[in-house]
């Protein structure tokens, strides 16, 4: 019956649940191993995340998964129930670790529509050898249940059992009057057959004495065999009927043959047909149920907290996230429908506010939706730490300040990786050997900090280390050698040379790492991060560490914009980079030497960009005294920007520029477009383009 | 229709549990992340059948089963359980389980335990 879950539903769902289960289980891992030893509560919480997903796996199939789950729950099994004094935790957290990267892998795999089908045996017999050295140093070496499964240990309360089974053994069974034997033969393929027949056994307990069974000891590995081979043989003493005891065994659940007979010569008392109530059908004393119920309600009244949440595919999201930005556009469309112009329409004025404040409620909450916060992320890198700091032979800890700050689910997906990148670069080349550290009067323990914060519309996600820093000279150097630099070296600040690594293809290690040196380098992260409209910070002090900055916006689809007008053509800015804007006075702009426009705006100097220039457009409005100045930031960068006039202020839903456009004439300054409510397109420009491509003509 | 409360920790088996019972001319009236909830479901929608699965967080299936009896003893309650559980599914009998199932399970076995109860 697993076939009909191999697709769909049933599959993302294990898909879904295994990967939150096996992000529980590494967190569960680290943390214990951050505190040196593992838990009750840890081995517990690892013991029941491997059942499940061996339950879950098994189901689907996928043998592998679920076989390696296996013998992971047992080691955790053993751990707890036996005395955990000799562990090697460490390895033990290699070995679970490595188990979590298999299933991890397949479930990649099995997402991406391949099959499961990677060899977990190399790491089973790991963990085996594992489990086989446990028992080996546990106190008296004592084996556990020889069931195939190797985790029947007895409990506590084992012995008490058996002592039950005994009892019935008692011929006290003598007081009954009809004797039987019946052979019971399950169904081939029912399993625990050994536990069916205990089943049996209870429910005769309620009406039967004296009762003997073949085998004698269902506990016993061997025991579901003998069943499965010759049958179940029970011989037992009771007042009940023929009829009676034929009814109540037939009721057994995957009974394939029942044999019956009577042993006795009492037929009489067969015709008189004594009958005992059984279980099901005994019935409660109401009023000690209620009384049961109060109590219990008292007690489970502490968890009705739980919240209800529902999940739904990412794909409906990203569909719905789509139509509110075309929703936005039809409300401009209407509300600055150019049909309005000049006319007096208060009623009409008065509804389209109501439709603007409900459009931009529902827009707020489309947006709260997608955001996720940055905690899984985050905790992700606690195991690239481990990871790294165990081969590298260092010694850091990770620090995590903000991770329940929020950002767009698609930004998630964008700055995982260059995330793990930046937190390798910090251990490899940031974080000092143990002796170095010491030498130059550190904490012998590395410190990488992960800060998420909110600034403004943006996101600010920081990774800070405490190690050596970057190294001015060599970074030169390396600049020198590749021809990169495109200044002269004294002239460049220390931010400017720090810069220098974000370019593509440069690396200052020389020798090749398994972790961060695969020839890509800090390019890749920033590409990436320019990729979601953000951008990547760099500063660095000499022995007490490097920062780098990743500056986010929160959302990206929706944004508050400026309409500006240059000529015939509109463009929009993002708002939130708009500092002021100003029509200037004859004689504040000025130009440099080398033929630089600059102006002074309270005794400071910023250059100007003329958009009609810049985009060779014509336009009459050349003079700075008839147009608009706007000024705006980047990076701490600013700018003016020449443009006729400002047209208004309005929601904007940025569109990626065709891919013609962006295939066949690299546009400069321009971050997309966007849909105006009377029809026409506008451009969005691109601040930190037009600030970098200002300084690089 | 006979009424069924699904107790398991993982989503993914209460889902493959609903599907072969609602296939099957159950109604599942509830479902259950832990034993705890189970109970407190129990007690709400009086089922006619449980399904509990074993390891569960907070309260294990065999906590949960003993507490349902204790107030109904008439509860018909199936254990979900997996090889190497044997030893929990006899304490399971002996405290009222009426049968138990064993995962993987297959559509068939579901089906007949809890027919057969």
């Amino acid at each position: 019956m697993s076939d009909q879950f191999l697709s769909g539903h049933m599959l993302d769902m294990f898909v879904f649940e295994t990967t939150q289960l096996l992000e529980q289980l590494e967190a569960c891992i680290l943390d214990a191993e951050k505190d040196g030893f593992y838990s009750g509560n840890a081995i517990n919480e690892i013991f029941r995340i491997m059942h499940t997903i061996k339950g879950s796996s098994a189901m689907m199939r996928y043998d592998g998964i679920s076989s390696l789950a296996h013998s992971i729950e047992d080691l955790f099994y053993l751990l707890r129930e036996g005395s955990s004094c000799d562990v090697e935790y460490s390895e033990l957290s290699d070995l679970v670790l490595a188990g979590v990267d298999f299933i991890k892998a397949q479930i990649e795999s099995i997402k991406s529509g391949g099959a499961a089908v990677g060899d977990a045996s190399k790491l089973i017999a790991d963990n085996r050898a594992f489990l086989a050295r446990l028992k080996g140093s546990e106190p008296g070496n004592r084996e556990p249940a020889k069931q195939e499964t190797d985790t029947a240990e007895p409990g506590p309360d084992h012995a008490g059992q058996e002592q039950d089974l005994a009892r019935q053994d008692d011929p006290s069974g003598s007081k009954y009057i009809n004797s039987f034997r019946a052979v019971i033969r399950f169904q081939e393929d029912c399993e625990m057959e050994n536990l069916r027949a205990f089943s049996v056994i209870h429910n005769l307990e309620e009406v039967a004495g004296g009762i003997r069974h073949v085998p004698e000891d269902l506990m016993s590995p061997d025991a579901s065999e003998v069943i499965r081979r010759d049958g179940f043989t029970i011989s037992f003493r009771t007042d009940c009927s023929y009829v009676d005891i034929h009814q109540l065994l037939m009721q057994t659940v995957f009974l394939k043959e029942l044999e019956l007979e009577q042993t006795d010569e009492s037929e009489a008392a067969q015709e008189a047909g004594i009958t005992k109530p059984s279980a099901g059908e005994r019935t409660a004393d109401p009023g000690e149920d209620r009384a049961a119920d109060y109590g219990m309600q008292s007690i489970s009244r502490d968890h009705t907290s739980h919240q209800n949440i529902i999940s739904v595919p990412v794909a409906k999201l990203d569909k719905l996230m789509d139509l509110m930005g075309e929703f936005v556009i039809a409300e401009a469309m209407v509300i600055q429908n150019p049909d309005l112009d000049g006319l007096e329409l208060n009623n009409f004025q008065k509804a389209a506010q109501r439709l603007n404040k409900i459009t931009k409620e529902i827009q707020d909450m489309v947006m709260s939706i997608r955001m996720v916060p940055l905690a899984a992320t985050f905790q992700k890198m606690k195991r690239v730490v481990r990871d790294m700091c165990k081969k590298l032979g260092k010694e850091a800890d990770l620090v995590i300040i903000g991770e329940e700050t929020e950002v767009d689910k698609n930004i998630i997906e964008h700055i995982s990786d260059p995330l793990v990148h930046l937190v390798r670069n910090a251990l490899d080349h940031g974080i000092e050997s143990t002796q170095e550290r010491l030498a130059a009067g550190k904490d012998k323990k590395g410190t990488i900090t992960l800060e998420a914060k909110s600034a403004g519309g943006d996101v600010l996600i920081i990774v800070r280390d405490d190690g050596r820093g970057l190294d001015r000279e060599k970074i030169l150097q390396k600049a020198r050698e590749k021809g990169m630099l495109y200044r002269p070296e004294s002239e460049m600040t220390d931010r400017e040379v720090f810069n220098l690594i974000l370019l593509p293809s440069f690396s200052t290690r020389d020798d090749v790492t398994e972790f961060s040196g695969r020839g890509v380098g800090m390019d890749v992260v920033v590409k990436n991060i320019e990729a979601i409209g953000g951008s990547v910070i760099l500063d660095s002090t000499p022995n007490a560490g490097t920062t780098v900055t990743l500056k986010i916006p929160l959302t990206l689809a929706i944004i508050d914009g400026m309409n500006i007008k240059v000529g015939k053509a509109i463009f929009t800015l993002p708002t939130i980079s708009i500092k002021e804007s100003f029509r200037p006075q004859a004689g504040e702009a000025f130009t440099d030497p080398e033929g630089n426009e600059m102006i002074m705006v309270r005794g400071n100097c910023y250059p100007i960009l003329r958009m009609h220039q810049y985009y060779n457009i014509s336009t009459d409005i050349t003079d700075f005294t008839e147009g608009i100045m706007i000024m705006v930031e980047h990076d701490e960068k600013t700018l003016c920007i020449f443009a006729d006039e400002l047209l208004g202020q309005q929601q904007i839903v940025v569109k990626s520029l065709p891919e013609y456009i962006r295939q066949f004439r690299k546009v400069k300054g321009l971050a997309g477009c966007t849909l105006l409510g009377d029809g026409n397109i506008s451009l969005i420009l691109d601040i930190g383009g037009l600030i970098y491509g200002k300084d690089s003509k | 229709m006979k009424r069924v409360l699904i107790v398991d920790d993982a989503a993914f088996m209460r889902a493959s549990i609903r599907t072969i019972l609602e296939r099957n001319g159950f109604e599942v009236v509830g479902e259950a992340e832990n034993g705890a909830i189970g109970v407190k479901k129990y007690q709400e929608l009086h089922p006619d059948i449980v399904t509990m699965d074993i390891t569960m967080p907070e309260m294990t299936g065999l906590e949960a089963l003993k507490q349902i009896r204790s107030f109904d003893p008439d509860a018909k309650v199936i254990m979900i359980t997996a090889m190497g559980q044997e030893h929990l599914v006899k304490e399971a009998i002996l405290s009222g389980a009426k049968s138990f199932i064993v995962k993987p399970f297959k559509e068939d076995h579901v089906i007949q335990t809890l027919k057969k109860i």
